[in-house]
């Protein structure tokens, strides 16, 4: 991808300094500043959310076992539900493939020493985790049973549990994504090695962006009506309380405000990463550079114009639900492109089915699903009949977990090497990607079926409709599947540090970008040993040339260059 | 890369490992500080916009409820954080020219002038408490008397402490920044040989002040 | 991009002073046209309420100052598109939240007269006594032979 001007002697990469290994103090990781160990930080911060979130779903996937539900009264499966969706939304979704995969990743893709504000990096972890405190806090001393969307008047004026507690933790990890965000930002404007125009950066800084802008753009909205909320709570202001003059449809378009553009907080990151994995294991150039870099900026600001498609039952205007309806459908469009680019991506190149790619063809079918189950919900006709139901929960885990988890799944394998500088093991790898595939469709698709005949979300009795039954333990039996499957890289990724004879080099897979091409596996302190300076497109793969390696090595003969096309066709 | 190379200069600023050189490093620093701006004018603008939507359904009954709240009072405050304003442009204006004692005298006033402001909105809050108009269980609003009605009171002042409160926030954190700075200053501390920090502060300070121009007619000056 | 020391713009001190000047002179400006309804009586009050024209009025002067201190104060006038394109969209992104007042504008357009309903506005009403249309009368629920139910 690039020319490197200068390279000291390489020393052996045995007892090479790197990032890692260059202090080991406690205190060298709690307070650097450099940005691939707040990564590392993140990691292990978002690891621990993941799973205690899932133990929370873990509980409600055991409750609707039953049609009369199995161990937990109302409030408390209430209470499982919220702390399912506030600790996955909040502090997994939303961090983790901006705060773990992006911190790594964006200064290196773009040839910088560090982010722009290191110091406000590292904070950002600290806020991000002083409010996970305080959220798991108020989750286990009393819990919360308002959901993870905290619909007013119930949050307001009537729960009774720990909402002001959490509410606080999650105004202050707005602060932290805000953060992330202005780091971003600034990075990608104005931190670019030379050679590096906008439209020679990797589409994963493009995605990355747009994710900023829409973080910057609508945290704060939520940030302060949640705060509202608190205040609402200790002083009875009213703003959102219709006793007193206030209009709690009103929390509902300040909460859609960014809570919508928050979907593609989540999945925009994750759309980066598949263009990444698909262009390195197709070995072929991104198709469509520019469309699908302007379709992220193109969902970052149509994104912003669909908030009411969450409200078409409660009593927003007919009008208002039909320019929703109108804008909802058309965000879906650059979403197709993107699919459509990957797709044609894959077509005529060397597809290669490693761990990554897996995850990442797991990615597009799975999203493609959710996206397409989305179009039913914004429609207002189909809308009104599987609003609350278990179709939305389905359609939102297909995305989230289907398209978001997936991604990051995808991505931490991707950049292993260049993390940790180990290699995992590739058939554990294989295997866990595909019991994930498995696990997760056995687990959402029964829902799809659930919310079309009626099943409501967040009840955990269905003694109305007991033939249900059968979807609900085909669900349950399919989570622990899943569970399974995600249990699977928390062992043999860890296991990969842990042994010697894994060593990665630089570039394991043959991608290109600065941080394979340019950058020792794990990098160095300030990334690269020389400035690096871009000439090359992006993704300026060669099937041909790699073809006719392997080909030149099992002493074949090689494919001419003059018809590429010739070898497919004949 | 790496080493950069020091100029012999003892009054250049220093540039952070991350940068290339120091135009680089004052130009991410601004650009950094107004995408932080944007996030505050959408933190307001919620606000804002909450106030629109009622002030729109109430317009009558916020008449009456304005008259609770001192537009002499509003607008000596107004004067203050203008001319606060005005002083911290002058201390970057100082800064750019590394006067420093100009630069301190004129962030001084501007501390002066923000902890004005906190005052003569403390005597106002104090007012608004001993009138039992602070929107808690303690709130009252005689309707008989002066018309209106008392939720729609409620709702009024809740959004008058809400966003008055908010922006009173935004001067403390303003003060204890400008005091730093100054701190800096006087110190001599190697930062300060780049005009950008007293730039940044400046910024915010002004986008406080820039919050206070739109809140002073929306709550004490409203038409009938 | 010159490396000199002083190549920043440096705001002279009197354009400072003219622009705080002229932002005390706005301020006065603005509290005497809030007090229209006082000096102006009568010639539009038969046309069109006050509170349309003085609201607009003091928004407008609002506007300009902000727009003073941002381009002077703030220094965005002198400074590089990027940070204009960030200082415009953000207040461009801000008015786009006006979005949600379709809401409750069209609320009152509603074919069927629900919780909404105060006569013009969007805003829901608990009483009855605020002048607002009584809520809508359903039908009580009929019995399986035919009498209301709990009626017996
Ligand atoms: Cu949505």
């Amino acid at each position: 991808m690039s020319a490197i001007l200068e390279r000291t002697a390489a020393p052996d990469p045995q007892v090479k300094k790197n990032y890692l290994n260059a202090d080991h103090t406690l205190a060298s990781w709690l307070l650097t500043t450099d940005h691939k160990r707040i990564a590392v930080l993140y990691l292990i911060g978002v690891t621990v959310m993941f799973f205690l979130g899932s133990l929370a779903a873990a509980f409600v996937r055991f409750e609707l076992t039953s049609p009369r539900g199995q161990i937990l009264t109302h409030e408390t499966y209430n209470k499982m539900f919220t702390a399912h969706g506030v600790i996955m939304i909040f502090f997994f979704l939303i961090p983790a493939v901006p705060a773990v995969l992006g911190n790594f990743l964006i200064p290196m893709m773009i040839g910088a020493r560090d982010l722009a504000f290191p110091r406000l990096n590292l904070a950002s972890w600290y806020v991000w985790t002083i409010s996970a405190v305080i959220v798991l806090t108020g989750l286990i001393m009393g819990g919360v049973d308002t959901g993870w969307t905290f619909y007013t008047p119930l949050s307001s004026l009537y729960s009774n549990t720990q909402v002001s507690l959490v509410l606080v933790g999650l105004f202050l990890s707005g602060f932290s994504s805000i953060m992330t965000g202005v780091n971003f930002i600034a990075t990608i404007h104005k931190m670019r090695a030379p050679g590096m125009t906008w439209f020679k950066l990797p589409l994963y800084v493009w995605s990355h962006y747009a994710t900023s802008v829409i973080i910057i753009l609508g945290t704060p909205v939520v940030a302060i009506t949640l705060f509202l909320v608190v205040l609402e709570r200790t002083f009875r202001i009213g703003i959102f309380s219709p006793e007193l003059g206030g209009d709690p449809v009103l929390f509902q378009h300040l909460f859609w405000f960014y809570s919508h553009p928050a979907v593609y907080i989540m999945v925009l990151p994750a759309m980066g990463v598949i263009s990444e994995v698909i262009t390195c294991f197709s070995r072929r150039q991104i198709f469509g550079y520019r469309f699908v870099a302007m379709s992220s900026m193109a969902i970052a600001a149509i994104g912003f114009l669909v908030w009411g498609h969450h409200m078409y039952v409660s009593s927003q205007s007919v009008l208002q639900g039909l320019i929703f309806s109108l804008l909802s459908f058309l965000v879906a469009v650059p979403s197709a492109i993107k699919v459509f680019n990957w797709s044609l991506t894959m077509w005529r190149g060397s597809v290669q089915f490693s761990t990554p790619m897996i995850y990442a063809l797991a990615f597009i079918g799975l999203f493609v699903i959710g996206g397409l189950t989305g179009l039913y919900l914004a429609a207002i006709d189909t809308d009104v009949h599987l609003t609350g139901t278990y179709f939305i929960v389905a359609h939102f885990h297909y995305v989230m977990v289907g398209g978001a988890i997936l991604a990051f799944l995808g991505g931490i394998h991707f950049w292993w090497p260049k993390m940790f500088g180990k290699m995992y093991n590739e058939f554990w790898g294989r295997l866990s990607a595909m019991v994930i595939f498995l696990g997760f469709n056995f687990t959402f698709f029964p829902q799809f079926i659930l919310g079309y005949l009626g099943m409501p979300r967040r009840y955990h009795v269905y003694y109305f409709a007991p033939e249900w039954q059968f979807y609900h333990v085909a669900s349950s039996l399919g989570s622990t599947i899943l569970g399974i499957g995600f249990l699977m890289p928390a062992f043999y990724l860890t296991a990969s540090l842990l042994r010697k004879d894994n060593v990665a080099p630089a570039n394991p897979w043959g991608a290109k970008g600065l941080e394979w091409e340019n950058a020792s596996s794990p990098p160095v302190t300030l990334n690269f040993e020389s400035q690096p300076i871009v000439t090359e497109n992006p993704y300026n793969y060669d099937p041909i040339e790699d073809t006719n390696k392997v080909r030149r090595e099992a002493g074949l003969p090689e494919i001419p260059r003059e018809d590429p096309d010739k070898e497919v066709h004949h | 890369m790496a080493t950069h190379a020091h100029t012999a200069d003892p009054d250049a600023p220093a540039v952070y490992e991350q940068f290339e050189d120091i135009d680089q490093q004052q130009e991410t620093y601004i650009l950094g500080m107004w995408s932080f701006l944007v996030t505050e004018i959408m933190f307001f603008g919620a606000l804002f916009l909450i106030y629109s939507i009622y002030r729109w359904q109430y317009q009558g009954d916020f008449y009456i409820f304005h008259k609770e709240l001192d537009y002499v009072l509003g607008g000596i405050n107004t004067t203050v954080l203008l001319a606060s304003s005005f002083s911290v442009a002058l201390a970057v204006h100082y800064a750019q020219l590394k006067k420093k004692r100009q630069q301190l005298l004129a962030l001084g006033f501007t501390l002066l002038c923000a902890f004005g402001f906190l005052i003569i909105k403390a005597i106002e809050y104090g007012k608004k408490f001993e009138h039992s108009k602070f929107p808690n269980d303690t709130f009252v609003w005689d309707a008989a008397k002066y018309g209106g009605d008392p939720e729609h009171a409620r709702l009024f002042f809740s959004l008058y402490f809400s966003m008055t409160g908010l922006h009173g926030l935004h001067v403390l954190i303003g003060i204890l920044v400008i005091g730093y700075l100054m701190y800096l200053i006087a110190k001599d501390h190697p930062v300060i040989t780049d005009y950008v920090p007293t730039e940044l502060v400046g910024l915010y300070w002004h986008f406080v002040d820039l919050v206070w121009i739109f809140l002073y007619p929306l709550f004490y000056l409203i038409p009938k | 991009m010159a490396s000199t020391p002083h190549a920043h713009h440096v705001t002279p001190i009197p354009v400072l002073l003219r622009t705080f000047f002229l932002l005390l002179g706005l301020m006065l400006l603005t509290i005497f046209a809030a007090q229209a309804p006082y000096w102006f009586p009568g010639m539009f009050g038969w046309m069109i309420p006050y509170w349309p024209l003085t609201n607009a009025i003091a928004l407008a002067i609002a506007i300009a100052k902000a727009v003073l201190v941002i381009s002077i104060f703030m220094g965005v006038k002198y400074t590089t598109n990027l940070v204009k394109l960030y200082a415009i969209g953000g207040f461009v992104w801000f008015l786009l939240l006006y979005v949600m007042l379709v809401d409750y504008v069209s609320r009152p357009w509603e074919p069927v007269r629900g919780w909404e309903a105060v006569p013009s506005s969007g805003l829901p009403r608990s009483k009855e006594s605020d002048g607002g249309v009584p809520y809508p009368q359903f039908p009580a629920p009929k019995g399986k032979d035919g009498h209301e139910a709990g009626s017996h």
